[in-house]
This record gives C-alpha cells, sequence and structure tokens, in this order.
C-alpha cells in the first residue's frame, strides 16, 4: 500500500533523480517528466495527489503548468508545489498568485521536500475525507429532497380539491406550506345528517412531524363525524385522540363547524384556533369568537359549542395564524382584525377573493415572507 | 436569542426567561425546565414570561408539558409577567383557563 502518488517535473535528471529516490523511500509512488508538456501526458494516464515542478523549464514552463493544472475543473484540486530558483518573496507570492500551494526555493534540502510533502499529504488526506462526507451528505440531502417532495404531494391529496361544492357550499383555497410540508389541514365534507362537515387545525410546530399529525387530525376528524352530527362531540372525539397518540408537546388548534343549510345555522367549537369570519350579505363581517382550549392538551378539558347563522349568500373565511403572524420589527401583526378590515371589501367571485386576500396579507409583511405554514379557506353559500 | 435564568427561591423554583420563543429555541428551554422539575422536584415552578416578546405554538406546548411534569411531582405551576402580545396568544387558545396566572413574580410566589 503506497501512501500516494507524486509527480516529479524538472528539466534536470539528477534533480528528478534525487527527489524520486526519496519519495520512494518514504514510500509515495513517483512519476518522472522532463517539462510541463510531458507532464500533462502522464497526468492523462494518471492522475497524481501531489505535482512537484520546476518553474524555468523548456516546452511548457512550471507557471503555464501550474495554470493548466488550477483552470481545469478535472485538476484543479491537485495539491501543487512549485519549485523556484529565485528565492525573493515576490516570487513565492508570484507562484502561490498562479494558483501553486506552496513553493520551494531553489536549492533545496532533499529533508525540506519531504517536510513539505508530508504537510501536503495531511492536506490532501483532509481534502479528500471532506470530499468523501460531503458526497455522503449530498445523496442523503437529494434522497430527503425525494421523499419531502412525494409526502408533500401525498399531504396535498389529503386537501379536499377545490374549488369545489358540498351541498350549497363553494369552496376555494389557498394552501402554503412553510417547509414544502406542513401541519396545516382542513377538510369539509357531508356531515352524517346531510348538513356539512367543516374543519380547519392548525399542528403545532411544522415540518414532517406536524405533516404526520395532521394527516391523523384529519383521520380522527373523518372518524367522528361518521359518529354524530355535533362539533362539540367531534372536538371531545378529536381530542381524545390527539391526547392517546401524539407526544405531550404536540397539539393542534381547530375549528370544527357543523353547517345545516335548512336551519341557515353554523354551530361550530373554536378549539384555541383563530376567529374565523362571516360575511352576511350586504353587512360588515363579524368574527366567530370563541373560547376553547387547544386538541391534544389534555383529556378531560371541556369544549363548548356556539353558532351563528349562515344564510344564502353568505360568505366565510376560514385560516391559520401564519397568515396574520409574520413579524415585521417596525409594526404590530396583521392580526385577526387587519385580516378582518380586508374582508370587508372583497370581490364576489369566491377564487377572485381568496387570491385577494392572500396577496393584501402578503403585502402586509413584505418584505418579510410568510414564515410559518399557511392556509386560506373561502366558503361562499349559494344566493 | 433566548435568555434563560434560573434560581431559588425557598422551596420554589423560578425560570426567567426572556426573548422570542419560538421552534428554534424550544430545545434549550425545554432542557432547563426539565433540569429543574427532575433534580429540584419543586413543590413550586414559578415561570416569569415578563421578557418575552413573542411564543409561538411550540413554546404553548412547551408550558403545557412543563405543567404536566410538575404535576406528576404534585408540584404546582405558576406563571406570571405576561406580556399583552403573550397574554393574547394565550386567550386565544384559552390557555388562560389552562395555567394559573399572575400579574407579578412576587404574587406567583406568594400563590395568592
Amino acid at each position: 500500500m503506497h501512501k500516494g502518488l507524486v509527480l516529479v517535473v524538472d528539466d534536470e535528471a539528477p534533480i528528478r533523480d534525487i527527489l524520486s529516490f526519496y519519495l520512494k523511500r518514504a514510500g509515495y509512488q513517483v512519476l518522472l517528466a522532463e517539462n510541463g508538456r510531458q507532464a500533462l501526458e502522464e497526468m492523462a494516464k494518471l492522475q497524481p495527489d501531489l505535482i512537484i515542478s520546476d518553474l524555468r523549464m523548456p516546452e511548457i514552463a512550471g507557471d503555464e503548468f501550474c495554470q493548466i493544472v488550477k483552470g481545469d475543473p478535472a485538476t484543479r484540486d491537485i495539491y501543487f508545489v512549485l519549485v523556484s530558483a529565485m528565492d525573493g518573496s515576490a516570487s513565492r507570492i508570484g507562484g502561490l498568485n498562479l494558483g501553486a500551494d506552496d513553493m520551494i526555493a531553489k536549492p533545496f534540502h532533499a529533508q525540506e521536500v519531504m517536510a513539505k510533502v508530508a504537510s501536503a499529504f495531511r492536506i490532501i488526506q483532509m481534502q479528500k475525507e471532506i470530499k468523501r462526507q460531503n458526497q455522503i451528505l449530498t445523496r442523503f440531502q437529494e434522497r430527503m429532497t425525494a421523499e419531502l417532495s412525494l409526502a408533500a404531494k401525498l399531504q396535498m391529496g389529503l386537501l379536499p380539491e377545490a374549488p369545489g361544492e358540498v351541498s350549497c357550499l363553494r369552496y376555494y383555497h389557498r394552501y402554503l406550506p412553510a417547509e414544502g410540508i406542513g401541519g396545516d389541514i382542513y377538510a369539509i365534507s357531508t356531515a352524517l345528517d346531510g348538513g356539512v362537515a367543516i374543519m380547519i387545525a392548525d399542528v403545532s410546530g411544522h415540518g414532517v412531524t406536524a405533516a404526520l399529525i395532521s394527516a391523523m387530525v384529519k383521520t380522527s376528524f373523518s372518524n367522528q363525524i361518521q359518529l354524530s352530527s355535533n362539533p362539540r362531540e367531534w372536538a371531545e372525539g378529536m381530542n381524545l385522540d390527539l391526547v392517546n397518540n401524539t407526544l405531550e408537546e404536540q397539539f393542534a388548534t381547530a375549528f370544527l363547524g357543523h353547517f345545516d343549510p335548512e336551519a341557515n345555522l353554523l354551530r361550530y367549537v373554536v378549539a384555541g384556533h383563530e376567529p374565523p369570519f362571516r360575511i352576511p350579505v350586504g353587512a360588515a363581517p363579524e368574527a366567530l369568537k370563541g373560547k376553547g382550549f387547544m386538541l391534544g392538551i389534555d383529556a378531560s378539558l371541556p369544549f363548548m359549542e356556539l353558532s351563528a347563522p349562515f344564510e344564502p349568500g353568505d360568505r366565510i373565511i376560514l385560516y391559520t395564524d401564519g397568515l396574520v403572524e409574520v413579524e415585521r420589527e417596525d409594526r404590530e401583526y396583521l392580526g385577526n382584525d387587519g385580516l378582518m378590515s380586508y374582508c370587508a371589501q372583497l370581490p364576489s367571485d369566491g377564487e377572485a377573493a381568496v387570491e385577494q386576500l392572500l396577496e393584501q396579507a402578503r403585502a402586509f409583511h413584505s418584505p418579510n415572507p410568510f414564515v410559518d405554514d399557511v392556509t386560506l379557506v373561502l366558503l361562499d353559500r349559494a344566493r | 436569542m433566548l435568555n434563560i435564568q434560573t434560581r431559588q427561591e425557598g422551596n420554589a423554583s423560578v425560570v426567567t426567561i426572556q426573548g422570542k420563543v419560538n421552534f428554534e429555541v424550544t430545545a434549550q428551554l425545554r432542557d432547563v425546565i426539565r433540569d429543574t422539575v427532575t433534580t429540584l422536584l419543586p413543590k413550586l415552578l414559578v415561570i416569569n414570561l415578563e421578557g418575552v416578546s413573542f411564543i409561538d405554538s411550540s413554546g404553548l406546548g412547551l408550558l403545557v408539558a412543563a405543567r404536566n411534569s410538575v404535576d406528576k411531582n404534585s408540584g404546582k405551576l405558576h406563571l406570571c409577567g405576561l406580556p399583552p402580545q403573550v397574554k393574547k396568544t394565550f386567550d386565544q387558545t384559552n390557555l388562560t383557563n389552562y395555567f394559573s396566572i399572575f400579574a407579578t413574580e412576587q404574587d406567583a410566589l406568594r400563590g395568592a
């Protein structure tokens, strides 16, 4: 097992011989060349770890040879030591400026050269190790990126396809996870009694863990709405599911609503979530405030059901806190009040309305981008 | 930047937090609270939030977990000094009714 491959380039045979002798004795493999041109021919066959090259040579001289080696991405990592008869600091700096990694002044002691070679190989080994680690990291990162993008696609598949319709409700959404994948989730489907079951939730934290829990929240909601048509019971059931199946610091804020089109009534539970807004036809928006605990904190915590009218032509806006909480040094958060003021003047077209609302929130925070997962859902009841 | 300080007041441990409590710093805060609870087994843990400018959901989760671990040792957790922005977050998530919250550290230590 040799210690590495060294290419010695010098037009003087005695110098080649001396260096070759010492290098071989120290356990290195040696290639020899008389000038830059020959050296490049040797390198085409076998790539050295280290080049020790004279400066003044016929054909291709050391400085030009150095520039060729350092200018080619395939060879520029080869450690290059330039040997020069001029022992002034100016020529040393000149050599290093050419891209040489080190300089040796002529005349030299063989021991000095061998010490430089040993130190060069320590650096070469380190570089090789860094390269190897870097490759492992790059491969790992590529795999994670691929996995994440697959997971993100899957998560998008958990959302209702928007725009869409359930009963007399038409819904639109914008969903912007902070890290490609996120902890926000919403669902809308037909309830057990023929009404409409609505859920939006924001799992604590973001990224993969939050995304996994958000899938669980959706499953839990789907199970609950098969059991009853009562949002307070849904909240209790989902709370139990989260308490039993997540770690103690993980929970979700949620808004759970049951809409009865015949009674024009929305019964709902606010579980620590941002208050949705109801925009009655021709009237100012109002917040559907409610005080309820987040889901997943404690199995014994109670939930409270509230209700609001939901008449033909009314609109409801649901969102997660990422839309209204972006820090800007120079002002307060947009907050629910800020967002609600935007809701007073939205286009009647639902798609145009979600877009405008999202852009208004984005513009308020600008130049800062959204940092948390952002979900915005708009429900339009047909007139 | 999060600044956390711990000290003893008789049977009580006081943890003072300053800065922004978000996802990036919860690990640091979790370690301090866990160490305090498991090594000192305080009858009363007071967490002073006076210097907290922002708390996100992972920070809230941490406080809920802190209450649970103090409960297990039959101790009590008292929070104090909630700035308006933090108070708003607590109100919205109804945690105001889950924790024992006091205006000042003295009140929290007296438990009154």
